[in-house]
């Protein structure tokens, strides 16, 4: 059946209030003034220019893009094989260790980055990198596992068995028939992970210190700071790296597929 | 000689009430075909994958060429499974697939090149080799199956349905394509279906299986034939279905009528069946085995029937008829006499003692 008219008419609605912020937000960032109001008195791409300008802004963009790209793969690294027990092992305590797995989504960040910082200060590891990258992929970990999970289950039970009955040991048929089956499952896990940890804030705050800081917080800290359009570019440019790690998955294996719905 | 040997083969699922399989013990001679036939979830699924090493059974031995392989993973049994879905991979091409398990041997490229080519052929498949499992037809795909395990040379070929997914007009002739192939490579092979058609037109061995158990393990003939118990009886082949009381030696009354069968041990309740006088039962008789008499000619049983419906299927025709010990039912072929009886139309009807199944009811 098609959409109805009203059904249509809802989720235009929908959409426009979902999507109203983020067209504000980007026709500021094309603002010829000198601050964050709206309508804006001309246009221009002097905010883009003094974006690209901005080293210390910068900067934070290469470092969360590096640190979003270690974490997703530490993310799925460490989140594969324990989708893959979840997935298809029966043992004691697997519902128990799903559980502990997927705890960090339950948390208020708030209290994890505080608990982090608490853990991480005697450790000697607050504002470092294995710091960050530790609590980052802590956050990341359960959508990687979650994914994961229904990527591994959707490979039918059979298609591994066939593999043992050839000669595979059941470690083989994991990595040679079941890994590479679930692999636009990985894509999408390791796009999501890279997305959660270059949006990451509240944790972050909590972590970073004078050196060492990620994009995220300093747009924090300037808008605290500044009122000038400046901000609205760096969110479009925030949008679009999430934008181009979504189309590239949805390039490489289709987003449906790779989600397990194809 | 004896390649494959199961011994008081059992499997409980947890939570069940009943045991899946329940002690089944059979012998397979190599090179020979056994069809493991009965209705779903009589257990034949759940032995054939313990005999694969997928399904670890709870009691009993599995021993392949004298040897006990009932602790043995799969992987290191050297079996081939067709799986009723295929389970092919999907990820690789045709000649992939075949190759996996000849990697896995450690097998070297080139022979493992012409191994592949070999089994490709085999099945009619080489121009095809290059092919993802998708671009294939469910019947292609099939071959692939078969062709993959037959590439590792296995001790064993076990096949789960192999033809319930394909079309009903493709089925006849693949059946008969797998049968000339198990013989033409001399694959000791086990062979599950619920398709008693199926098994009777391929096996060298039938085993009947019920609830867990085998109720009767023989070629396919006398399975047919001669029907070990009543569940045999009524899963194999047609028949009609008579109540009855036993009124002495090999002596039935079915309604107003006394009939007369041979009472041994293949007609189930073992010896001295026949004296058990008082005992309820019920008779089974193959349409085939009943036959129109004329006027005068002798035969163990006779009837007096009419035909009650009648129907024209081509070569044969099936006539239901009323008689005083209940309805049965002929196959008669055409032309032959009593073939054109019309409906409504009187008929005497024989059949031998010995063609009379009587079970315990």
């Amino acid at each position: 059946m098609r959409p109805g008219w009203v059904l249509r008419l809802l989720a235009f609605c929908g959409y426009a209030l979902l999507l109203a912020p983020v067209i504000v937000v980007a026709i500021i960032s094309f603002s010829a003034g000198d601050f964050l109001t709206f309508p804006p008195p001309g246009f221009s791409t002097r905010w883009y220019e003094a974006l690209f300008a901005n080293g210390q802004l910068m900067a934070a963009l290469q470092r969360s893009a590096i640190l979003a790209s270690v974490v997703a793969v530490i993310a799925l690294l460490a989140g594969m094989p324990a989708a893959y027990a979840i997935a298809r092992l029966r043992f004691p305590g697997r519902d128990a260790i799903a559980m502990l797995i997927a705890a960090p989504l339950l948390l208020p960040t708030l209290v994890l980055g505080l608990a982090l910082l608490l853990a991480l200060q005697p450790l000697k590891l607050a504002a470092t990198w294995p710091g960050l990258v530790l609590a980052h992929s802590m956050v990341a970990l359960p959508f990687a596992v979650r994914i994961m999970t229904t990527a591994f289950g959707a490979v039918p039970k059979e298609v591994e068995e066939a593999a043992w009955t050839l000669g595979a040991t059941p470690a083989r048929a994991a990595l040679r028939i079941t890994l590479p089956i679930a692999a636009p499952g990985a894509a999408a896990a390791g796009a999501l992970c890279f997305l959660v940890s270059f949006d990451e804030t509240v944790i972050s705050l909590f972590l970073v210190g004078p050196r060492l800081s990620t994009l995220p917080v300093e747009m924090f800290r300037y808008v605290e700071t500044r009122t000038d359009p400046l901000v609205a570019a760096l969110a479009m440019a925030l949008i679009g790296v999430a934008l181009a790690v979504v189309l590239l998955v949805e390039r490489l294996v289709g987003f449906n597929r790779a989600l397990g719905r194809g | 000689m004896t390649h494959l040997r199961l011994e008081g083969l059992t499997r409980r699922f947890p939570g069940a009430a009943h045991p899946a399989v329940d002690g089944v013990s059979l012998q397979l001679p190599k090179g020979a075909l056994l069809a493991l036939l009965g209705p779903s979830g009589c257990g034949k699924t759940t032995t054939l994958r313990m005999i694969a090493g997928l399904e670890v059974p709870d009691g009993g031995r599995v021993l392949v060429a004298g040897q006990d392989v009932t602790a043995l993973p799969p992987h290191r049994r050297n079996m081939g499974v067709v799986f009723q879905s295929y389970a092919l991979f999907p990820h690789m091409t045709a000649a992939a697939n075949v190759a996996f398990g000849l990697e896995m041997r450690g097998i070297g490229r080139a022979e493992r090149r012409a191994r592949v080519d070999e089994a490709l052929a085999l099945v009619g498949l080489s121009d095809l080799a290059l092919r993802k499992p998708r671009q294939l037809s469910g019947g292609q795909q099939q071959r692939v199956a078969l062709a993959r395990a037959l590439a590792i040379r296995p001790d064993l070929l076990l096949l789960d349905e192999p033809l319930s997914a394909l079309d009903a007009k493709l089925r006849e002739g693949v059946r008969d394509e797998i049968r000339a192939l198990q013989q033409r490579v001399g694959a000791t092979t086990v062979f599950v279906t619920h398709d008693q058609t199926e098994a009777l037109a391929m096996a060298d061995l039938v085993a009947v299986m019920n609830e867990g158990r085998v109720e009767q393990l023989g070629a396919p003939e006398e399975v047919f034939e001669r029907p070990a118990t009543r569940f045999v009886a009524t899963f194999v082949g047609r028949a009609a279905r008579l109540p009855g009381k036993v009124e002495g030696p090999g002596v039935v009354r079915c309604g107003e009528v006394a009939l007369r069968f041979s009472p041994s041990p293949v007609h189930g309740g073992g010896p001295g069946w026949g004296d058990a006088a008082g005992t309820t039962v019920e008779l089974f008789i193959r349409p085939h085995h009943i036959r129109p008499l004329v006027e005068g000619q002798p035969a163990d049983n006779v009837l007096d029937a009419q035909v009650l419906r009648r129907t024209f299927t081509g070569d044969v025709v099936a006539l239901e008829c009323a008689t005083p010990a209940g309805t049965l039912l002929a196959e008669l072929h055409g032309g032959t006499r009593g073939a054109s009886a019309a409906v409504g139309s009187r008929l005497r009807l024989g059949f031998a003692a010995q063609d009379v199944r009587v079970f315990p009811a």
